[in-house]
């Protein structure tokens, strides 16, 4: 008996976990046709692209500069038993720029700006903004998800880069200022090893993960009933499965793409 | 005869929970039909699946003769132009100010341009007693009163054949819930606009109503016009007219 009453809630978790695919799928595929078809709102895009692009480097770069010099720090007290510390600059830009770039400014991300778009998109859901939309004639799909998605996918890379640039910075000024490296010698090890594919590679990571973030903050917005209580819980839910989906997407690219 | 909006036998579910089981209803060109009823017997469900906003479980509801379901997607949003709809909380837009709200379904539903747009909304501005001094307020700057005017404006800033009116004067002292009633009275009459309206509010109902139903459990159990408001010895609309704590909704329940 316990043991089919077992059964029967793995069944109903495999159930939802199918009808929330069926339902992010259903939603993924609304934005597309309608967000790829005129008419296109480039005033809401160019918004958007400001609060991803420009309200949001702030953030990422302080993320950057203290994990870089964070880092290299780590790095000088580990590496000097095996006598590596000319490893240092070269481990810190492969580490912010394959990895620590993306995914820290892509949280950081998720957070500011996953959480904004959800509580925003829910409270228009729930004060019926989005019927008003509907009912103007307006395809809420097109207005509202499609732009955000699309400033997220094309700008989250330029995040990522300036993101690499800052931690890369940091683990400079740490080691040079603080740890007694030579100025010349650090710039040249950091480059020398580095090739455009670590830098691309941590872009195309920024792009999947600017497309999580603002399709997971959509998503949950768009779908928030139930008044402020609601829309506390979109936000949350958003922010916590953007943040998951950006670490099992790190993963699988860092396999698909190494 | 020809209606605007013929709404027969629908039926609308929420999982078993039936909230409409069966309304019937229709409105005339130029007639202000007001659906009254107890809170949660679906008034607003039925004004959302007139508009297509929600889907409908059986029944049939027409606009303009048209089918509702069976619109497609791009002639619903032409339909959806001719329809102007006045939510219970307004529904402004809070990210844009009182001129982008007003002209939005000219700018963006119509394609008119913006200078235009900006034109047209500040004379129905006017029209709803304000004027420029709040175009560049945003709602939260609002009061109350000031956000159902603008709503209102907002609502008939496109030209529409059918208003919608959600609950139009609740959460309003009773100096402005008459100004709003005067602007209703005011836009179906003069501009000669169809208007659904859904309300608790008496004093409102007997202002802008040319026919009443009262909905109850899923239904229209009974439909009259406004001067049989008073008159009707129907047990049901008597109790709500008045307001008594005694009679068959308390029976019954809501």
């Amino acid at each position: 008996m316990n043991f089919l009453i077992f059964l029967e809630k793995i069944g109903e978790m495999f159930i939802s976990f199918l009808t929330a695919i069926g339902k992010l799928s259903i939603f993924l595929v609304k934005v597309l046709r309608f967000g790829t078809t005129p008419p296109y709102y480039w005033r809401q895009i160019a918004g958007h692209a400001i609060q991803i692009g420009y309200f949001s480097l702030p953030v990422v770069g302080m993320t950057a500069i203290f994990t870089g010099m964070a880092l290299t720090l780590q790095c000088s007290s580990g590496f000097s038993n095996f006598t590596a510390e000319s490893a240092i600059p070269a481990v810190v830009m492969l580490a912010m720029t394959r990895e620590l770039g993306p995914v820290l400014a892509a949280l950081m991300v998720a957070g500011r700006l996953g959480a904004s778009m959800a509580a925003e998109i829910g409270t228009m859901r729930v004060t019926e903004q989005i019927d008003a939309l509907t009912t103007l004639s307006v395809n809420s799909y097109r207005y509202l998800v499609f732009p955000r998605i699309l400033t997220g996918v094309v700008l989250m890379p330029f995040l990522v880069f300036i993101d690499d640039a800052i931690g890369i910075l940091g683990g400079y000024i740490v080691g040079v200022y603080y740890l007694g490296y030579n100025s010349a010698n650090y710039i040249h090890n950091t480059f020398v090893t580095m090739t455009a594919w670590d830098v691309i590679s941590g872009l195309i990571k920024g792009s999947v993960f600017g497309f999580m973030i603002c399709l997971m903050g959509c998503y949950h917005g768009y779908n928030s009933e139930g008044g402020a209580e609601g829309v506390g819980r979109s936000t949350t839910n958003s922010v916590v499965a953007a943040s998951i989906l950006i670490l099992i997407f790190d993963c699988i690219l860092t396999f698909v793409l190494f | 005869m020809s209606f605007v909006i013929e709404v027969k036998d629908l039926k609308k579910s929420f999982g078993s929970f039936k909230v409409l089981d069966g309304v019937s209803l229709s409105i005339s060109p130029g007639e202000s039909y007001v659906v009254i009823g107890g809170s949660g017997t679906g008034k607003s469900v039925l004004v959302k699946c007139i508009l297509g906003l929600l889907d409908y479980d059986g029944g049939s509801i027409k606009i303009d003769g048209k089918e509702v379901n069976k619109i497609p997607a791009k002639e619903m949003a032409q339909t959806l132009l001719k329809c102007g709809v006045l939510y219970q909380g307004g529904a402004l837009f809070d990210s844009l100010n009182v001129i982008d709200n007003v002209s939005f379904g000219l700018v963006y539903g119509y394609g008119v341009p913006i200078k235009e747009a900006y034109k047209t909304a500040i004379e129905k501005l006017y029209a709803v007693n304000l004027d420029e001094r709040i175009i560049k307020a945003y709602p939260a700057e609002l009061s109350g009163g000031m956000k159902k005017r603008v709503a209102l404006a907002r609502a008939i800033a496109t030209n529409p054949d059918i208003i919608f009116f959600d609950e139009p004067t609740t959460g309003l002292d009773p100096i402005t819930s008459g100004t709003i009633n005067e602007l209703i009275v005011k836009c179906t009459k003069e501009m000669g606009i169809s208007a659904l309206s859904i309300t608790h509010d008496i004093n409102s109902l007997k202002h802008i109503s040319d026919r009443v139903g009262l909905l109850h459990k899923g239904k229209i159990i009974w439909e009259g016009e406004n001067s049989e408001l008073t008159s009707t010895d129907d047990p049901f609309v008597r109790q709500f007219i008045t307001g008594s704590p005694v009679g068959p909704f308390t029976t019954e329940g809501l």
